[in-house]
């Protein structure tokens, strides 16, 4: 289970002892916080590592991915430390990864059976994202800007992250069809508190994303 | 003939850039004769701008002037782009450097010192 993190001291004990207790591995992909995340870590079983250098959530992934390979895990998760995602959906993916043979399940918050308080406005963002997702990678999801992704060992193999900012979830989307993954969808429950809103992605990062994308393409 | 202001202005410029190139490149004799032979076109053009014309109209420009716009604003776009992705490539390095060596000071947190494991 990888969980990138930024300056996430308030809530990084919640989301890792609840990791935690459902007995999966953690790796703590520290990326270069100001605040005093890995105290708050203390006393807890987990794999700490720490970009001396603050470069973005996607590279942080990649850090962990290529951490988790060396430790010679199975299944990769990518979680995010702001309290969003429920653990509890992961036992779901794995069964429906191993049930359908995929290479990759991508969570998805819009999906029947996803409990979830996204806002409308956000609803929006996301929709127009995914079309735009669509577009440059040939994938269509119901929800491509989705944290929460369970791929297997052969999968971690073959992709690897070099957006090192916030495009990096269409880069999923990119090398999946790049590599012909086979790639399926999971409701998974998004749960927005005030803290993971003014922590994550907003709307307006879209634009900043899309510059990105272009940049990705254009220098691919 | 008449010079102008713009002329002086542009030819000191150009000068001055010359010198600039020279001072940062120094060496070869392949650096010096494009420098100089930089600041012989840059000089003559400034100087005798109605020869531009001509160029410009052999390829279907009206001006000279617009015609060394157009080929600027093209090479500027260029520029940028090579600019760009050379940034990319550096950044590309620079997280492997950033991500080896986070790899190699991995640690347990559970197994830190007890001292370290003092709740704040």
């Amino acid at each position: 289970m990888i969980i990138p993190c930024y300056n996430e001291a308030k809530v990084i004990r919640n989301t890792v002892t609840e990791v935690l207790e459902k007995g999966y591995t953690v790796v703590i992909v520290d990326d270069c916080s100001k605040d005093n995340s890995k105290k708050k870590l203390r006393g807890l079983p987990v794999y700490y590592l720490r970009h001396r250098v603050n470069m973005g959530q996607g590279a942080a992934l990649q850090t962990g991915i290529d951490f988790a390979k060396r430790k010679g895990a199975k299944y990769f998760v990518t979680f995010d430390a702001d309290g969003q995602h429920d653990i509890n959906d992961i036992p779901g993916m794995v069964e429906y990864l191993e049930k359908e043979n995929a290479d990759i399940v991508f969570g998805s918050r819009f999906l029947p059976g996803a409990k979830t308080n996204v806002s409308r406005s956000r609803s929006f963002a996301l929709n127009m994202g995914r079309y735009i997702n669509y577009l440059v990678s040939g994938i269509m999801l119901s929800d491509s800007f989705n944290g929460l992704r369970l791929f297997s060992k052969q999968t971690a193999d073959k992709i690897r992250i070099t957006e090192n900012r916030m495009a990096h979830p269409v880069e999923f989307l990119m090398l999946t069809a790049a590599k012909k993954l086979k790639h399926v969808e999971y409701p998974v429950s998004i749960h927005y508190s005030d803290y993971s809103k003014a922590k994550g992605l907003k709307n307006r990062d879209g634009i900043k994303i899309l510059f990105e994308m272009f940049l990705y393409k254009i220098f691919r | 003939m008449n010079i102008t202001i713009i002329q002086i202005i542009l030819t000191v410029c150009i000068a001055l850039i010359a010198v600039y190139m020279y001072m940062r490149l120094r060496s070869g004799l392949f650096d010096v004769i494009l420098i100089g032979l930089f600041f012989a076109a840059g000089t003559f053009f400034v100087l005798f701008p109605e020869t531009t014309n001509d160029i410009a109209h052999y390829v279907g420009v009206s001006k000279g002037a617009n015609l060394f716009l157009y080929s600027a604003i093209l090479f500027l776009f260029f520029l940028i782009l090579k600019l760009y992705s050379r940034l990319r490539r550096v950044e590309e390095k620079f997280t492997e450097l950033v991500r080896s060596k986070s790899l190699e000071e991995a640690e347990e947190i559970f197994k830190g010192t007890p001292s370290e494991q003092e709740e704040d």
